[in-house]
């Protein structure tokens, strides 16, 4: 008992360092002159920063770019959920699909593989459409707001869907019948009951895209920056990357307006869940809803979503495979398939500067998640099981990453990692990585601990073992489900972070997004692409491994 | 084992408000004798259970188990649960789902560092003693509630401890189950030398299983006796009217008759056992279990312990009728063979067992 009261303390201080420090370095060094004079105060980074006349077209592009993101995403979602949940269409398992899959693929490859399709010059399918009409201009440009809205619509389609569809399921149709009853027509029912009812849902994903899209750093950085579009994060990372002499001071001033934003709007999104219980109305019945026969719409519909699943899930894997061959992007013809070859990939795997970023992501990936899953077990145990008043203050602290941008949070770190010796080491990384992405470790172990019975533990206790055997025999073993699905979560996102990597990532301690980002700028479709598969592939097979070791440890 | 508190004293606090869940209870449970704990939900049994096991610690007093403090506020005593030695049943049974039959049994020796040997000989005899041999390989969660109960008991009982505990063990069967567990139970703690303290709400539960039985009502013990002594003697008239149904009749002790007293009531003069030897003189009060109220031919006028009423409501419940009968202002709850031929709203003369009417403080 003295041990548990012990431990709260504890991992009030790791998680608390891990989350509170970068903010704190970065209103710090917002308020100083730079990296080299971290004394005195100053607000001159804030008048530089809010004076920028480029800074209000950057902020009125922010605001397209998310809100436009947050409507694609969750009209997406509303209208897959709808015919989820709501019609007889076939192949169901097909939603879970969807909702699950794209997240397995790194946004910025994601990204990537619309430039190659529709980028003004030499996208795939603008030079054909240009062939098939005879055109002399490229039919769509990527390079724009649409196109970014487009991309990152489509990335956070998971978030919306996620959201959106458990409401949808459990709204209750006696709601819509009555109000046909009354006499209304099915659209006056959509309008002015569906559509009412579950607005807490649609606007918790609507503000939670938000959210994603302000911190998005692929998206606008691939599609917007060469179109010179720059949005906050892509302001951000242009100070401090760009130019003669990195600006962390100006960067920290411009990002404190980003994550006060953030912080914001995951309150309110906070506020609106936790106000939602009583406003969506939960069946008691356990009724079923009557589907809506689609009839003859059904195989259009489901053309729709094959199409939707297709473009977001094999047609980018399939654009970087065929680019990878190519010594150019080219329209895929008689002429493309003679000139395939293996060259970007015998230059990706002889690049120096890739293998080391393959080797470091790797690391991070394997260790870091482990690390990161270790501190979450030990976190979740102290949130759902010690329960003291203190626990309380741990959830919320680790939470609290959850509403950083990943790159206002690099910066933060940087202006701590320059004053130790961790500054350009892979511990760097490791660190920032851990605490920007503790939710993801944090939530499915919470839900893991819920679900064991403290008697279970207290019977262990009985019968003559110690609280650490007690945790290594009866806990853990129980535990390991959620251990698997943390463990995937975090190690899949640690090996594409791209937001906080861009940031703290130094010559030696490349990273495998950074890598590709490189490729990007650099125009190397064909090595981006050979570099973006393996990536892939390492992922992938990362996730069926987690999976089969859980599996076998559950049955041992 | 012998087990004996002190003072003991245990707060919760919920919703900022401080709840005495154990209020000062001294309390010494015998050697090797079936003890329960028994008392309506939030007497404190359930955490007078846990003080003992060490899974929560007390706020102030003392717990001995055998010659053993394990703890003790004044002299800064806690021994772990881990360290205490003993078995238990949990109301959930707390089977761990990812370990077999055999692996839960094995658990508490392996925890002794015993060798594999001995482990396997151990838990084959106690499947046996719990009739589960054979189901050593089941995954546990592939056993019905009644095999779990079971596993959970051969768990408890491995390691030979010298005092077992149960919280509720039974309260998740079917009815029928568990009576059937109940006197399976009772079987397979009679055949050992143990210790058992046993908690439960249900008092058919309690009366069927103890030796002997502390009843609790706001964190303290009101009454510790054998069944038989707190169904037909009990003292306190909570406890009386909890371990059965009861009437009870209030009025003046009028006179004494060797182990039995006239007490004057309401409805009139009654002669009921006396085991307390309240004073004459005194307010005390009457107890009477329906079971214990016979229905008399005919008034015979002035009889002993015979009085008239009217049957207010009358219940078929199959094996009696259940009646309410009001003589003068007071309801007497009775049972009536349902052979007899009676209606709501007669007459009815009722005769009380004069060997079993007792009297108690009032």
């Amino acid at each position: 008992m003295a041990r548990k009261s012990a431990l709260t303390p504890a991992l009030i201080v790791i998680v608390g360092f891990l989350t509170i420090s970068p903010v704190v370095m970065l209103v710090a060094g917002s308020f100083s002159e730079g990296f080299g004079a971290f004394h005195g105060f100053t607000t001159a980074k804030y008048v530089e920063a809010y004076t920028d006349p480029e800074l209000s077209a950057i902020l009125l592009d922010t605001s397209i770019f998310t809100l436009g993101s947050a409507a694609v995403a969750t009209l997406l979602a509303l209208f897959l959920a709808y015919v989820n949940t709501r019609t007889d269409i076939p192949f169901k398992f097909f939603f879970g699909v969807i909702s699950i899959i794209p997240m397995m693929i790194p946004h910025i490859l994601f990204s990537v593989s619309w430039v190659l399709l529709l980028n003004p010059s030499n996208g795939i399918l603008n030079r054909y459409l240009m062939g098939l009409f005879g055109l002399k201009e490229a039919l769509f440009n990527i390079y724009s707001l649409p196109g970014m809205i487009l991309v990152e619509g489509l990335l956070d389609l998971p978030i919306a869907y996620l959201i959106i569809a458990p409401a949808m399921s459990a709204f209750d149709v006696s709601l819509e019948e009555s109000s046909r009853a009354c006499g209304a027509s099915a659209l006056r029912t959509l309008t002015r009951v569906t559509l009412p009812v579950l607005r807490p849902a649609i606007l918790a994903s609507v503000i939670l895209v938000i959210v994603k899209s302000l911190a998005s750093f692929a998206v606008p950085s691939v599609i917007g920056t060469p179109g010179r579009i720059y949005v906050l994060a892509t302001h951000i990372y242009r100070i401090i990357a760009t130019g003669f002499s990195p600006d962390y001071g100006k960067a920290a001033a411009v990002g404190m307006s980003a994550l006060v934003a953030s912080i914001l709007l995951v309150y309110l999104y906070r506020h609106l869940t936790s106000e939602s219980d009583r406003y969506v109305t939960i069946s008691s019945r356990g009724f079923k809803p009557a589907l809506i026969d689609l009839k003859g719409a059904k195989y259009p519909l489901l053309g729709v979503i094959g199409l939707l699943s297709f473009v977001l899930i094999v047609l980018p894997v399939l654009v970087l495979l065929y680019t990878s061959m190519l010594p150019y992007i080219m329209v895929p013809d008689a002429k493309a398939f003679s000139l395939m070859s293996w060259k970007n990939w015998g230059e990706v795997l002889r690049d120096p500067i890739s293998l080391l970023a393959l080797k470091n992501s790797l690391m991070l990936g394997l260790f870091g998640a482990t690390l990161g899953v270790i501190l979450s077990i030990f976190v979740s145990y102290a949130i759902v099981k010690v329960r003291t008043a203190a626990s309380g203050i741990l959830e919320s602290l680790s939470f609290l990453s959850f509403s950083f941008p990943g790159i206002v949070i690099g910066v933060g770190f940087m202006w701590f990692f320059v004053r130790t010796p961790l500054y350009a080491t892979i511990w760097a990384l490791l660190i920032g990585y851990i605490a920007a992405y503790l939710p993801y470790g944090i939530r499915p172990l919470s839900s893991a601990f819920v679900q064991i019975h403290s008697h279970l533990e207290e019977s262990s206790r009985v019968c003559g073992a110690g609280p650490f055997t007690t945790l290594r025999r009866i806990v853990i073993p129980l535990l390991i489900p959620g251990i698997v699905s943390g463990w995937i979560l975090m190690a899949s996102m640690f090996l594409r972070e791209l937001t906080l990597s861009v940031v703290l990532s130094r010559p030696g301690t490349e990273v495998l997004a950074v890598q590709i980002l490189r490729f990007a700028e650099d125009g190397l479709w064909g090595r981006l692409s050979a570099l973006g598969i393996i990536m892939i592939f390492i992922s992938s097979a990362l996730v069926v491994a987690a999976s089969l070791l859980g599996k076998a440890l559950t049955k041992w | 084992m012998e087990i004996r508190i002190k003072g003991l004293t245990r707060d919760y606090f919920s919703e900022g408000k401080r709840i005495r869940a154990l209020d000062n209870v001294d309390l010494t449970i015998p050697a090797n004798r079936i003890f329960t704990l028994l008392g309506p939900s939030g007497c404190g049994k359930t955490t007078l259970l846990r003080c003992i096991v060490g899974l929560e610690t007390p706020d102030a007093g003392e717990i001995a188990i055998g010659d053993e403090i394990v703890w003790s506020t004044e002299k800064r005593i806690f021994v772990p649960p881990e360290k205490r030695g003993l078995g238990m049943v949990f109301q959930t049974y707390a089977i761990w789902p990812h370990m077999t039959v055999f692996e839960n049994v094995a658990y508490p020796l392996k925890c002794r560092n015993m060798p594999m040997e001995e482990i396997r000989t151990r838990v084959a005899r106690f499947l046996e003693f719990v009739q589960l041999d054979g189901f050593e390989n089941r995954p546990a969660t592939k056993l019905s509630g009644g095999q779990q109960q079971r596993v959970a008991l051969a768990r408890a009982l491995v390691a030979e401890p010298k005092v077992i505990l149960f919280d509720e063990p039974l309260s998740n069967l079917d009815a029928k189950l568990r009576e059937e567990t109940r006197k399976e139970l009772r079987r397979f703690l009679a055949g050992l030398n143990i210790t058992a303290v046993y908690v439960t709400h249900d008092r058919v539960e309690a009366l069927a299983l103890s030796d002997l039985i502390a009843i609790m009502r706001a964190g303290r013990i009101v009454e510790v006796g054998d069944p038989k002594q707190i169904y037909f003697r009990s003292g306190d008239r909570f406890v009386a009217d909890f371990i059965g149904r009861a009437n009870l009749i209030k009025g003046k002790v009028a006179a004494l008759d060797g182990s039995h007293a006239v007490i004057e009531t309401d409805i009139g003069v009654i002669v009921g056992l006396n085991p307390r030897g309240i004073e004459p003189g005194t307010e005390a009060m009457l107890c009477v279990r329906p079971e214990f109220i016979k229905m008399a031919e005919t008034g015979v006028a002035g009889g002993r312990n015979l009085f008239r009423g009217k049957i207010e409501t009358l219940l078929f419940i199959g094996e009696a009728y259940e009646g309410e009968i009001r003589i003068g202002d007071t309801l007497i709850t009775t049972t009536i063979s349902p052979t007899v031929d009676v209606v709501e709203g007669g007459d009815i003369f009722l005769s009380f067992d004069t060997d079993h009417c007792f009297l108690l403080p009032a």
